[in-house]
């Protein structure tokens, strides 16, 4: 019984202990941010790794996704429950903002989902090296729209989802901002190996091995590669819509091929196609960003640097295609992993 | 007639592939396709099988039918599911880094959940009793007879009654070759239609009761196994002198 559920309790202590330590301040403001986009960045990577490792397709324009999700759920949230310069008065009451917060985060989800049909369509008669062109391509189509909207702040930015926060906060004192990274973070992690372990999850594998064979078989290659990237845009969109609202401010710039080359490293780092791997690494990733923060620009140099070194000497990533309970069998006591 | 092919023209991008061929096949025939590289056969195949650009190729004429319907505008997924033909294709491509029971799950991808299904993959297994012994293998290490073996054995459990064929003998040592034949033989005798592709035109001959001889895209001959095998031409061109 304490067996069987015992990640479930793991999770909840992990989850309970994260508010606390964030409601009595036990930790810096700094410290929870860096957890918080260490949340972001699990879901990232392990969207991407949907596409990159299960699929076998090479999709780089993941932050084009991400910045559809943060700027839907930013716009959203402050037109419904902020004053804003553009946007005047508040159209809901801000306490409804406690409720609609996460509906908020999916609706960017959903819109960042719809984005990712520019990549899905073109795929159906596209891939390898040409689907990745296309994918960059998204990438920019999506940033040179936004920043030629001057309603939203062009390339300026766009900010007041601080005040959409403090007005969750007035209704109720919680750290809301962790409370619902953690959650969005769990609940993609536990979308992705429902996906992949299922039945439909099979045929994206048989299509990452051979797209003949797998028509064959009778998969239905386009409607997987269509559910497929757009699952994966639409979990990029919530990580978005997730780090727009820690930051209190987006800007196109943010979201552009230097930040989907990150997650992209992130993947390649944890290796294709394992869901533990690329948690792992997205962890692994955003403590290393923050220690080699000193170094200031010079840490683009070591990143890639290290990109290379993995590529040389471990070209699988860290986990390969294995998941941790391949490595700790025991682990499979607990949870599998599969 | 179960199915029918009539003048197909396809295209690979600017190339022609095929130049109007037309060949039929009944319920319950062994039909072979036989002809050099590059006459056409595997092509034919994938164009019935509806496969998808860029690796099949795109009618530009004729018809392909099915039952007196055309399926020019089925998927190849329903190809599999409602027409219930199944491909065993050239070079097997089998999926490597799945475990042999794996890759006869997944060729149930499509059937009914939770459908009994033990005496289909104990009908595999009779007809392969290397696979069960290999069930938990993956796929990848398994001798190129045994994937062949494999390759069949996925297409059997589509839940197919037509099966296509393409270079099923394809770098099989000969021993292998005629166990594979005999096995093709049964099936066809419980019932199985089959189209089969082969270079090996005397192997695949004595299978079948009717021929048809490709060469560069155009229909060479057409009849009986036996007129073909008297025939001439096709004895000097394909079955050495």
């Amino acid at each position: 019984m304490l067996k069987r559920y015992s990640i479930q309790l793991i999770l909840v202590a992990c989850g309970g202990l994260l508010t606390y330590v964030a409601y009595e301040e036990l930790v810096s403001l700094y410290l929870l941010s860096v957890l918080m986009f260490m949340g972001v960045n699990v879901i990232l990577s392990t969207s991407l790794n949907l596409v990159n490792g299960n699929m076998g397709e090479f999709s780089c324009g993941h932050a084009g996704f991400m910045c559809v999700g943060a700027y839907v759920s930013s716009v959203l949230g402050v037109w419904l429950f902020a004053k804003d310069k553009v946007f005047g008065p508040p159209v809901l009451p801000p306490e409804l903002a406690l409720y609609a917060f996460p509906l908020v985060i999916l609706a960017g989800g959903v819109a960042a989902a719809l984005a990712g049909l520019l990549v899905a369509i073109p795929s159906y008669k596209t891939r390898g090296d040409y689907l990745a062109i296309i994918t960059i391509a998204a990438n920019y189509i999506i940033i040179s729209a936004i920043e030629n909207l001057g309603v939203i702040g062009g390339s300026r930015g766009f900010m007041g989802m601080k005040s959409v926060i403090s007005s969750m906060e007035d209704v109720a004192y919680l750290p809301w901002m962790p409370i619902w990274v953690f959650s969005f973070t769990i609940f993609c992690v536990w979308l992705i190996r429902r996906y992949v372990s299922s039945t439909f999850g099979k045929g994206v594998n048989a299509i990452s091995q051979d797209e003949v064979a797998a028509e064959i078989m009778s998969v239905n290659t386009n409607k997987i590669k269509t559910i497929t990237f757009m699952v994966s845009s639409g979990l990029a969109g919530i990580a978005g819509g997730l780090f727009a609202y820690i930051l209190g401010y987006v800007n196109p710039g943010s979201f552009n091929i230097l930040k989907s080359t990150e997650v992209l490293v992130m993947v390649y780092l944890g290796g294709m196609a394992s869901l533990s791997g690329a948690v792992l690494s997205a962890i692994a990733f955003t403590i290393l960003l923050e220690l080699l923060r000193p170094l200031q620009i010079i840490k683009w140099v070591v990143i890639p640097l290290l990109l290379i070194i993995v590529m040389q000497f471990r070209p699988e990533g860290i986990m390969g295609s294995r998941e941790l309970s391949d490595i700790f069998p025991w682990l499979k006591r607990f949870y599998r992993f599969k | 007639m179960l199915l029918s092919v009539e003048n197909l023209e396809v295209k690979y991008g600017n190339i022609q592939a095929l130049h109007g061929i037309s060949f039929h096949v009944n319920e319950g025939e062994i039909v072979t396709l036989i002809g050099a590289n590059g006459a056409g056969k595997t092509t034919s195949l994938y164009s019935i099988c509806r496969l998808t650009p860029p690796e099949a190729p795109r009618v530009i004429a004729g018809d392909i039918k099915f039952r007196g319907e055309s399926i020019l505008k089925t998927r190849p997924s329903d190809v599999v599911k409602q027409l219930n033909m199944a491909l065993v294709p050239e070079g097997r491509r089998i999926f490597g880094n799945l475990t042999v029971m794996e890759n006869l799950e997944l060729a149930t991808y499509s059937r009914e959940r939770h459908a009994d299904l033990k005496d289909e993959y104990q009908r595999v297994f009779d007809l392969f009793p290397r696979l069960h012994e290999r069930r938990k293998q993956r796929s990848e290490s398994l001798s190129g007879g045994e994937q062949q073996m494999l390759a069949v054995g996925r297409a059997l459990m589509t839940g197919c009654n037509f099966l296509l064929l393409d270079e099923p003998s394809m770098g099989l040592a000969p021993r292998l070759k005629y166990e594979l034949f005999r096995t093709l033989k049964k099936l066809n005798e419980s019932g199985m239609t089959i189209l089969l592709v082969e270079q090996n035109a005397s192997l695949a001959l004595n299978l079948a009761h009717r021929g048809y001889v490709l060469d560069t895209g155009e229909l060479a001959a057409q009849g009986t196994s036996a007129e073909l095998l008297g025939n001439p031409d096709v004895k000097k061109a394909y079955l050495g002198g």
